[in-house]
């Protein structure tokens, strides 16, 4: 278990490296950078924005570059922020709060319905709810995000007008929680939704797999209730393949968040990506790269070691 | 920057050429609103630079205005304004020497910093210093590299001394925030202290207050402000990337005034008339125009160029995707500049002519419907910043109309910080849908924009991205920033218009016209071209009572 | 007698929303290929006195946008642009995933491991994040798209294929053919490859899938392909602002999306259920 858990760590270094390395070439090779924005501002000068560009280090060879940045990640130093000076860290840690509520709405929304949906359709399989529970869960994952949530804008918050279009809150009013909720409605709904579908077909599956074994049988024969029998012996042992689910789906939900922030102006990471790719400001890209990263493969690792130690039938040598 | 005389400096300041008045501070206007409340202002980018020092956007500026001061201010007709300065130095009060190398300047008393702290001339002097300091990044020291030193006689007066008479010294302290010498001093590294971004400290009518990364800012009024405590509690900077969404926001009440960018033109005719909603229309300086990069084989030619201007369809553009709002232009200056030439002949929307044209000069139609001549087609692109709905638009009829002349005019937009990097600057495009806004302040000089000299892409520096060269516009460019008589100036820069218009260095478009939406009731927004934001004077806004 | 082969196919029509999204797919096909012919108006053409006509006004079946273009004549081009994206893009998938995953999984050894951990690697990427990133800064067009949208995506097909070829490499035929001195390639061709083929096959459904929503978002976003050149992403790309006066221009194209991509995605669970008899549903 041991040198498993070592040889894994230091394979997820390699991928972490591989990772920074192509992310940095990707972002510095490109055209364009983050003096641009300057070119055009009434008040600097041709000479302002060359001292700038040294200033910044950007005149420096790449690879000058990419070290500099490699210590300063290994000393827990993530760099200054381009456009404001501040640590890539006060930076990141400011979004992730907005983007966590968002996530974790969302999965409680998907967990829910999706366990809920994917016990009954495995119930009553082949009835009509399990049909049009399969349908919907395949249509739910093949809408685009970005237009579910402008079409629930639209219908709830235009139309309708029960729910705000966007934001976190209403602006300059006092903090109220139930004018957070209204504002998280739309949004964690959207994102939800779409793995609703997943969590469902996933529970299904698992549940099927798990009611046709014998113990589930024995269970019935001993006369022993349909709801127990179900929540009982076959939800545990259900739960299993769902935990692995959990492990991908948690790191996965920053891609979806990032265009449901952008959708419903919701300050997280996803919006601070998109706005400092706009901005060319490459140590903050740079840090939720790694950041996203990490969590990935930390996700995995622990994903497996779980796994491993949940089921005894899998160990690895 | 330009060199001139000591004697012409001297001139134009004996001449009034900038206008200093001896105003009464910034006061309030008639008009009293009543006190309290709060103005959320939606901004399509994140204010996060509050070190006004410290290079910074435009949109960060909205905020600097609340919490700092400088000197003097340009306020909306074009005179100075004193802030943290009694007056405006001038020769005539003696606060400007003769040679025009000393400027005296006499400060206000009684002004607090946000921390209780008394502000004095030290603070001025520390504000030069931090600027000059080789360690600092500031983001210009124009005006301030000028300067050979500083001196404080008394906590109320602070002298400058110049290297060289420099006339645009005025303007250039009326930007000069000034930054507390006691908070900054002591500081490890001024780059990173926590000022910067989490507690800046000015003299200004509103401090800090608190900041949702990502979703806006609060600004508290500052009771103790020399200009009287200003009548609103609290402004809110609310940040909103999409500009419907803002717009929206605007609409449904939830934001009072929209900043910067303003209301796009596809809003206009329904924010006519939204009810609870009052919109100011003001020309900003800046012009919209087609730039041709004059190294590219197709535009050395005058027929071209010519050719291109009558087969757009001008008044489509500004009626139809414009909706009307800003106004056709044929020059580089707006109407209300001083130097305006009138009598620029008329833009004529004429396809057939255009052929003619084009017929006439060897560019013969080939099989696929595009001219050639030489084995050159006459196909190009033309690049403008992605994600601009307004001028995709323009783009889409441009290619329209030229293709009915038999021109093929190519599509390649790309993200600001790609487009106006080297692309821009070092002339890499065929050409541009821009706006530009070629003199600052007042004056009509744009020398560095369309000089020979200043092609970048040759020399390594200078503005003139189109590689336009022509010796006639270049003599007229440096006798206008040689002559300081304003009468024979004008004459100058008049016939510059001319020339630029009849050889068609660029296809001018339109000048802007902002649509500033703000919420009826609330008084003294008062929109100021003369300043980057319309927050200049934030510390007079407030409520109809 | 029935052979494998007709057995997977009556697998295949008893999944009737695969049977459905097969004719859809078609209608989709037939759309994009003879959207020039089919579209009553030149999607570029500009006609600002029919700005925002609504639907059946006018000659626009669909209604036109903010510029006075056809609705349904952009609709069916950009399909078609969407479309070809989301087809070259899964060719791009499949090839690299394929290749990749075959040197992996027959040769082993050091191979599969530096392989294995480039796969890793890329996954790590989160892949909304790397796909903006690299849009962002690569010149945006058909070719461009097409490259980055396959090469985020093919590690998938990479397990799956490695994990398949993997277990046949132990198979008695594949022994034997060794045993009889084949050369690896004629090997991979000729036994590893076709026991290959359908899961690489509902892969490939999945991935078209997966490209076309992709590219949507891309494009919405701003940083995919560029007007006027239409995609359904990019139609959607002002859709906010449509509400207020024309919603049918930005209702369309996220249906049409949402119907392609699902089509492609019930065709991939068909094509699983036909070609694994495992993955039907077990009758108690």
């Amino acid at each position: 278990m041991r040198t498993y858990l070592a040889r894994r760590v230091v394979q997820s270094l390699v991928v972490l490296f591989l990772v920074s390395l192509g992310g940095f070439s990707v972002l510095h090779l490109a055209p364009g950078g983050p003096i641009a924005i300057y070119t055009m501002s009434p008040t600097m000068s041709a000479e302002d924005v060359e001292r700038l560009t040294r200033l910044l280090g950007l005149d420096q060879p790449l690879h000058v570059q990419y070290t500099k940045w490699v210590r300063g990640m290994v000393t827990a130093d993530w760099g200054r922020s381009y456009r404001d000076g501040r640590t890539v860290g006060e930076v990141i840690a400011d979004r992730i709060p907005a983007t966590l509520v968002l996530m974790l709405s969302a999965f409680v929304v998907a967990i829910v319905l999706g366990l809920a949906t994917g016990i009954v359709s495995a119930v009553r399989q082949y009835s009509v709810f399990d049909h049009a529970m399969t349908l919907g869960a395949m249509v739910a994952l093949s809408i685009p995000t970005f237009w579910l949530g402008l079409m629930g804008i639209y219908v709830f918050a235009e139309l309708l007008r029960v729910l705000p279009p966007g934001n976190i809150g209403t602006i300059g009013a006092p903090f109220s929680l139930a004018d957070r909720l209204r504002h998280l409605a739309l949004p964690a709904a959207t994102l939800g939704l779409v793995m609703v579908a997943t969590w469902s077909r996933y529970t299904r599956a698992s549940m099927l797999e798990v009611i046709g074994e014998d113990y589930i049988r024995t269970a019935r024969a001993k006369g022993v209730a349909g709801p127990v029998v179900i929540l009982k012996h076959a939800l545990k042992n259900a739960l299993l393949p769902l935990v692995t689910l959990a492990g991908l789906q948690l790191p996965l939900i920053f891609s979806g968040a990032l265009v449901t922030e952008t959708v419903f102006t919701w300050p997280g990471m996803g919006r601070l990506f998109v706005d400092s790719i706009g901005y060319r400001d490459y140590p903050v890209l740079m840090g939720l790269l790694i950041l996203t990263s990490v969590l990935v493969v930390v996700g995995n690792l622990v994903t497996d070691l779980l796994y491993a130690a949940i089921d005894p039938r899998i160990r690895h040598a | 920057m330009t060199r001139i005389s000591r004697r012409e400096v001297l001139q134009i300041l004996a001449g009034g050429g900038a206008a200093a008045v001896l105003a009464p501070g910034l006061a309030h206007a008639a008009d009293t609103p009543k006190r309290g409340g709060q103005v959320v202002v939606g901004l399509s980018q994140e204010p996060t630079v509050f070190n006004p020092l410290r290079p910074h956007i435009e949109v960060d500026r909205g905020v600097h205005f609340g919490i700092f001061d400088s000197l003097w201010r340009t306020d909306d007709k074009g005179q100075f304004l004193p802030n943290l300065a009694v007056e405006i130095p001038s020769v005539k009060n003696g606060g400007i020497s003769k040679n025009g190398l000393e400027y005296t300047v006499r400060l206000r008393k009684g002004v607090t910093w946000h921390d209780g702290k008394p502000f004095t001339a030290r603070d001025v002097k520390f504000t030069w210093d931090l600027v000059m300091n080789p360690k600092f990044g500031a983001y210009t020291k124009v005006g301030y590299d000028v300067i050979a030193a500083v001196e404080t006689p008394d906590d109320a007066t602070v002298r400058f001394k110049l290297k060289e008479p420099f006339a645009p010294f005025l303007t250039a302290w009326g930007d000069a925030w000034i930054v507390p010498a006691h908070v900054l001093e002591g500081v490890a590294d001024p780059n990173t202290a926590e000022f910067n971004t989490r507690s800046p400290i000015g003299t200004g009518p509103f401090k800090f207050a608190s900041r949702v990364a990502g979703d806006h800012l609060v600004l508290a009024a500052n009771p103790a402000y020399h200009g009287g405590a200003p009548p609103l509690e609290r402004v809110i900077f609310k940040y909103i990337p999409d500009l419907t969404v803002l717009y929206t926001q605007f609409k449904t009440g939830a934001v009072d005034v929209t900043g910067m960018q303003g209301i796009s033109a596809e809003f206009y005719g329904e924010a006519k008339s939204l009810p609870g909603v009052a919109l100011h229309l003001h020309h900003s300086p800046s012009v919209e125009y087609i730039y041709f990069n004059h190294g590219k084989p197709w535009f050395k030619e005058r027929a071209v160029r010519q050719a291109l201007y009558h087969a757009m369809d001008k008044r489509a553009i500004i009626e139809q995707v414009y909706y009307g709002v800003p106004k056709p232009i044929e020059g580089y200056l707006p109407s209300t500049s001083w130097a305006y030439n009138a009598d620029l002949p008329k833009h004529e929307y004429n396809a057939e002519k255009a052929r003619q044209i084009l017929d006439e000069a060897g560019w013969k139609l080939g099989a696929d419907g595009i001219r050639a001549k030489g084995g050159v087609r006459l196909s190009f692109t033309n690049s403008t910043t992605a994600g601009n709905k307004l001028r995709e638009q323009t783009q889409a009829l441009l290619q329209q109309n030229w293709r009915a002349v038999g021109v093929d005019m190519q599509i390649n937009n790309m993200p600001a910080a790609v487009i106006w990097g080297e692309f821009y600057v070092k002339s890499k495009f065929d050409t541009l849908l821009v706006g530009i806004q070629a003199s600052v302040g007042d004056d009509p000089d744009c020398l560095n924009r369309i000089h020979s000299k200043y092609i970048a892409a040759e020399t390594g520096s200078g503005r003139n991205v189109s590689q336009y060269k022509n010796p006639q516009v270049d003599k007229l460019l440096e006798d206008g920033v040689r002559e300081v008589d304003r009468g024979k100036r004008r004459t100058i820069y008049v016939k510059l218009q001319e020339t630029l218009r009849s050889d068609l260095a660029y296809l001018p478009i339109f000048s802007y016209v902002r649509i500033e939406g703000v919420k009826q009731g609330m008084l003294n927004y008062k929109p100021n071209s003369n300043v980057l934001h319309n927050t200049w004077n934030m510390h007079e806004w407030g409520w109809r009572a | 007698m029935s052979t494998p082969a007709t057995l997977a196919l009556e697998r295949f029509v008893r999944h009737r929303p695969a049977v459905v999204s097969v004719a859809l797919i078609v209608l989709l096909g037939l759309g994009a290929i003879f959207a020039g012919r089919l579209s009553p108006r030149d999607p570029v053409y500009i006609d600002l006195t029919h700005k925002f006509a609504r639907p059946l006004t006018g000659g626009h079946v669909l209604g036109a946008d903010e510029l006075g273009r056809d609705v349904l004549s952009r609709l069916l081009h950009a399909g078609r642009v969407s479309l070809a994206v989301g087809l070259a893009a899964m060719a791009v998938t499949v090839v690299v995933g394929a290749a990749v995953g075959s040197v992996a999984g027959y040769w082993g050894g050091l191979a599969d491991t530096v392989l294995l951990r480039l796969t890793d690697a890329m996954l790590s990427f989160p892949p909304i994040f790397m796909l903006l990133a690299l849009a962002a800064f690569v010149r945006p067009s058909l070719a461009s798209m097409t490259v980055i949208i396959g090469v985020t995506s093919w590690m998938d097909v990479t397990r799956l294929v490695r994990s398949q070829i993997l277990t046949l490499r132990e198979r008695d035929f594949v022994q034997g053919a060794r045993a009889l001195g084949a050369r690896p390639a004629r090997i991979l061709a000729r036994h590893l490859f076709p026991n290959t083929v359908g899961i690489v096959a509902v892969a490939a459904t999945l991935a078209v899938a997966r490209a076309i929503l992709l590219e949507s978002y891309i494009s919405y976003l701003g940083y995919g392909i560029q007007p006027p050149l239409a995609s359904w992403g990019n139609m959607l790309n002002n859709a906010q602002s449509y509400f207020a006066t024309a919603p049918w221009v930005a209702i369309c194209p996220g249906l049409m999306i949402t119907v392609a991509v699902a089509s492609f995605n019930f065709l991939g669970d068909g094509l699983r259920d036909a070609l694994d008899p495992r993955h039907v549903r077990a009758r108690t």
